[in-house]
């Protein structure tokens, strides 16, 4: 009997009991999406006082909302509150613009021309590479006068090899190298990017982290925006070489608008990671350079239990980014596909 | 037809010639300075890190009068988190072997010696995929065992073992209910694009709001679900108090955030699976079940291994969930070796902490690349 | 009077008992608001081979789709033989269907897509085997059933997917458009396998095409469909001699049969260029229609067309002339060695008896 109501009885129709299970599935999810963001919500209106006295589910039913949290956060604590999000926002910013600009320019020179460096040439990278690091940890030789010797070394030698260099590595092994940067945990490179830091005198700048970020997703946006370059026809392109258009001039005159959906895309993403990173935060910065999210992980420490002043900053630390991607989301998740299926 | 040819090609040229020389150098120079400053700063922060950092783990690291000193100790910083002061830190607190432990050791032993030994005789083997599947089999054999002896009475989990059970746990049950909510999603149900666009929401979440928020949920005396817990009789358990419990908060939030990716990606691959297949399969008198094992499962293969590939590369870094959620706590139980790694370096043990970091490395890159040659590929390969 | 009014099917093999009448009727089908079949009614009988032909979009397959289960009909029903089959699934009706993409399952071999079918209904091991083996033998693809649909080339796909359809002993086979994606030389091939093939087995088909030598070719009946509306159901033959109405005319026949414009007035009709008898009751603007081949050029001022060459092309065993008579066009098949000359006066001479004339305003033909 109870079989029956899994049976469809009209085409196209799914049976009642299948559908029940369904919507109430999906239904029992979106109840997990929405209550804990409506209980921050409402938090953020409560008294200490609403809070300690148990759950209190529905505003003006259970207790009265006030601003208190609110006016705390933004009034009380103003310049502590305004600093880390005027940070967090020119830090994302200007660092998505960076990666975007300098991701997109190698995206496209990779998925146009055709590159052979000689393995011999990196190796002789890497090594000198290794050659500064131990310069400057045995030798107690200075950072900058290690570099200076080791970048001449490269100039030098470079010539001679690449001449006579026979293995080449190729487009997609760069591409492969760039995006296999995303395994390596920020907390290998975290250490010693601190150091470097330290030594040029920016910790706790918003420089060295809109720097760091921008580093830190370019493969990102390599990986995303090759393959809407490699989809442009290239047609188009060489029509403008012939007309005589210089590559810096197709490539922002007439490219750049044709994947401009790409662009936003991987541009909206690299803004939401670089948002909400917490890591690189975490070591490089303390109090001038702070970002949101060591806001919130701060006062955890010191407000922990003070739900409703954290759920204010929470909440406006959330809220852009929701506006901003309910807005493009078409376009996200576009992006995330692109990346996801082509693996 | 032929005058206007002639005059276009002397527009050319006349626009080639209004192009200086320096102009035209930049143009030449345009392979290289469109990649070159992408080049340089990844190799500036990811490999001469990578270098510095295996430096730095061979290092003991001592401020002394005016500044720091580095004293070379070679493979100590390792030794520590294996088998010295540091182990129950990284590795975690053996208990006495039991006979479960026993005998899910030799069974896992059994299995991946007759994995090995089935792809050594087998028709398509070569030397790297040989070396590359023993590392993974040792691996493999490796945590078994470290599972094996530090759960249950006595023992205690290193962060080594936390990050695994959350990056398996929390990966599989992303995968799970993202997959059961995309298929829902691709039933002809009203509101199906009302979900697609709220289920996405949790992604747009601060990692460490999530933490806080989950933090406020889960609190038994005064949080929303405090009736539930009352009424279970668990209102006066602290969460946070006990390992595992604390452990599965942190998974929880994990999964709350990222099931939307899982959600995404596989709705996308699901609606990609051809119409007609499954047409054909309703003919051929397939049942629904059958029809998604025999027709969309192999056809979202590649996309899912992908995006669980993805997500385990991602799950490998968690820190920002432990740090806000419990803290590390109780004790080190929820450290993440990320977090364990900043732990040490608060306290200024920088080799030590470089150590920790490239473990970390070494165990997520033998789990991803083997994750890829294993699974991903072997996934992409069935597809035409 | 003797006709070929309908080929009626005459088969080598009884194992079209299986196969069973079926029937649209009244179908009609909505999407949104937009009415994509119009009150459709067919009969399609046992062992025969109907084409469903139209342009794209003018809802063929979505009639196809609504026999095999895979639409259901906004209103009017199906029958299968005897049973109405409206309200139930694909898998109860004892239909097989080949898809224009063939939807081969990819990571299964030949042998196993095959099979799919009676895996599916839990027939014994044996069984399967031999049914496959059987049917494999009789679409030559014996060699390949080891392979991956990926390593097959598109004439063997097409044949894995007929195979499938067989293996089920249905009651009809349902094709929808399946020669499309080859190439021209290797579709000329597989229309006289399916021919054959049909006329071996006797299973009742419906066929969907845009191809009208398709059609012509393999049916027993053609079903002409414009725009969901049902123009004309017979013989192949039939349709091209004597179509129903203005669309179904232009339709069929290669070239397009030619149409002017003129008006019927006391057993004549006329137009500029051309006065021609018509042995019609009828009076008021209509359009005549006269095929290239019954045409024939004479000298100018004979026959009942006047105008002047446009142009003269070489189609190889014969040329086609295009005349501009008055101020419309007509074309006409030549032998050739035509060497006329464009520009020049010349008269047509058209065949009475393959003369049609129709209703300018609806189209239908007036007899």
């Amino acid at each position: 009997m109870i079989k029956r109501l899994f049976v469809p009885t009209r085409l196209d129709e799914i049976p009642i009991g299948t559908r029940v299970i369904a919507y109430g599935l999906l239904g029992l999810w979106t109840l997990v999406v929405l209550f804990p963001l409506y209980w921050m919500a409402i938090t953020s209106f409560k008294l200490p006082i609403d809070v300690a006295n148990g759950p209190a589910y529905v505003p003006f039913v259970d207790f009265k909302p006030s601003l208190d949290a609110w006016h705390y956060i933004f009034v009380d604590l103003g310049p502590d509150t305004y600093r880390p999000y005027m940070n967090s926002l020119v830090i994302a910013t200007l660092s998505t613009v960076a990666a975007v600009f300098l991701g997109s320019m190698a995206a496209y020179a990779l998925a146009r021309i055709e590159y052979k460096p000689p393995v011999a040439a990196v190796g002789l990278a890497v090594l000198m590479l290794a050659l500064v690091v131990a310069a400057v940890g045995w030798g107690g030789v200075d950072l900058r006068i290690a570099v200076a010797v080791c970048g001449a070394l490269f100039f030098l030698l470079l010539r001679p090899i690449v001449r006579r260099a026979r293995r080449h590595l190729a487009n997609d092994d760069i591409i492969f190298w760039m995006i296999s940067q995303r395994i390596l945990p920020p907390v290998v490179t975290v250490i010693p990017i601190y150091l470097t830091f330290k030594s040029a005198g920016l910790l706790d700048t918003r420089t060295a982290l809109i720097i760091t970020y921008a580093t830190a997703n370019l493969p990102i946006v390599v990986w995303l925006m090759f393959d809407f370059f490699a989809s442009v026809p290239k047609e188009i392109e060489e029509s403008a070489q012939i007309d005589g258009a210089t590559r810096f001039a197709i490539l922002f005159g007439i490219v750049v608008p044709l994947v401009a959906p790409g662009i936003v895309a991987t541009g909206l993403l690299v803004l939401i990671l670089s948002w909400n990173e917490y890591l690189f935060a975490l070591f490089l910065s303390t109090a001038n350079a702070q970002t949101l999210p060591l806001l919130v992980a701060a006062q955890n420490a010191t407000r922990g239990p003070q739900w409703w002043n954290m759920s204010v900053l929470i909440l406006i630390m959330i809220l852009p980014v929701m506006l901003l991607t309910l807005t493009l989301q078409r376009f996200i998740v576009k992006g995330i596909l692109v990346g996801a299926v082509k693996g | 037809m032929q005058s206007s040819s002639r005059v276009s090609s002397s527009a050319a040229s006349r626009r080639g010639s209004r192009r200086s020389v320096a102009a035209n150098w930049l143009d030449r120079q345009a392979p290289y300075v469109f990649v070159l400053p992408a080049v340089l700063l990844i190799l500036g922060f990811s490999i001469f890190p990578l270098v510095t950092s295996a430096y730095l783990s061979l290092m003991r690291f001592a401020l002394g009068e005016g500044g720091y000193e580095l004293k070379f100790v070679g493979m100590r910083n390792y030794v520590r988190l294996f088998s010295g002061s540091q182990q129950f830190h990284f590795v975690g607190v053996f208990r006495p072997p039991g006979v479960i432990s026993i005998a899910v050791m030799a069974a896992a032993a059994l299995a991946i010696g007759w994995w090995l030994v089935r792809y050594l005789r087998g028709g398509q083997r070569s030397v790297i995929g040989g070396i590359g599947r023993l590392i993974a089999a040792a691996s493999l054999l490796a945590v078994v065992w470290l599972a094996a002896n530090t759960t249950g009475d006595g023992g205690a989990l290193g962060s080594l073992m936390v990050t695994l059970f959350y990056v398996v746990f929390g990966v599989a049950l992303q995968f799970l209910l993202g997959l059961g909510l995309a298929y829902l999603c691709t039933l002809p149900l009203k509101g199906g694009r009302f979900f697609r666009i709220l289920f996405f929401l949790p992604l747009m979440v601060t990692p460490v709001g999530i933490a806080y928020m989950f933090r406020m949920m889960a609190d038994t005396a005064v949080g929303p679900l405090a009736p539930l817990w009352a009424w279970l009789g668990l209102g006066q358990i602290a969460w946070a108090a006990d390992p595992w419990l604390a452990r599965i908060v942190v998974v929880i939030g994990d999964t709350w955030q990222w099931v939307p990716f899982m959600f995404l990606v596989l709705l996308a691959a699901l609606e990609g699976t051809s119409r007609d297949q499954i047409e054909a399969a309703q003919l051929d008198g397939a049942s629904s079940w059958r029809i998604f094992r025999d027709v969309i499962w192999p056809s979202i293969a590649p996309v899912a291994a992908s995006a669980v590939l993805i997500r385990l590369i991602e799950a490998f870094k968690v820190v920002d969930l432990p740090n806000v959620l419990t803290n590390g706590g109780p004790g080190i139980a929820t450290e993440s070796m990320t977090l364990h790694a900043f732990i040490e370096w608060r306290t200024l043990n920088l080799g030590s902490a470089s150590a920790v970091a490239y473990m970390l490395f070494f165990v997520s890159t033998i789990a991803c690349v083997s994750f890829f040659q294993l699974v991903v590929r072997r996934a992409r390969g069935r597809q035409s | 009077m003797q006709t070929q009014a309908s080929r009626s099917p005459q088969h080598a093999n009884p194992a079209g008992q299986h196969s069973k009448s079926v029937s649209l009727r009244n179908v009609s089908k909505f999407f949104g608001d937009t009415r994509v079949l119009h009150d459709l009614s067919l009969d399609v009988r046992a062992g025969e081979f109907l084409v469903l032909l139209g342009e794209s979009g003018c809802g063929k397959t979505t009639a196809l789709r609504i026999v095999a289960g895979l639409e259901s009909a906004s209103e009017g029903s199906i029958y299968v033989g005897e049973n109405d089959v409206s309200q139930q699934l694909p898998r109860d009706r004892d239909v097989a269907m080949v898809f224009q993409s063939y939807a081969l399952y990819p990571h299964k071999t030949v042998f196993e897509n095959i099979a799919y079918p009676l895996i599916v209904r839990k027939r014994a091991k044996a069984e399967i085997d031999a049914a496959v083996r059987e049917v494999a033998a009789s679409v030559h693809l014996e060699p390949q059933l080891d392979r991956y649909p990926r390593q097959l080339s598109g004439g063997q796909r097409q044949r894995v997917a007929l195979a499938r359809a067989i293996v089920r002993r249905p009651a009809a086979f349902l094709m929808d458009e399946p020669l499309s994606n080859l190439d021209a030389k290797l579709r000329g091939h597989m229309r006289a396998e399916l021919k054959h093939m049909q006329h071996e087995l006797g299973v009742t088909t419906i066929y969907v095409t845009h191809d009208q030598i398709e059609a012509m070719t393999l049916a027993h009946r053609v079903a002409l469909i414009d725009k969901g509306v049902l123009q004309q159901l017979d013989a192949p033959a039939r349709i091209y001699s004597d179509p129903a109405n203005l669309f179904v005319a232009g339709f069929i026949g290669s070239p397009p049969m030619n149409f002017l414009r003129g008006t019927l007035a006391n057993n004549r009709f006329e137009s500029e260029g051309l006065a021609i008898a018509a042995d019609v009751n009828h009076q008021g603007e209509a359009v005549l229609g006269v095929r290239a081949e019954d045409c024939a050029l004479v000298a100018a001022g004979e026959g009942e067309f006047r105008g002047r060459i446009y142009s003269v092309e070489l189609i190889g065993d014969h040329s086609l002339v295009t005349v501009n008579v008055g101020e419309q066009q007509v074309v006409v098949k030549v032998s050739n060695m035509f060497a006329g000359e464009i520009g020049t006066e010349v008269g047509l001479r058209a065949n009475r008896e393959r003369v049609y004339f129709f209703d300018q305003a609806s189209g239908k033909r007036i007899r």
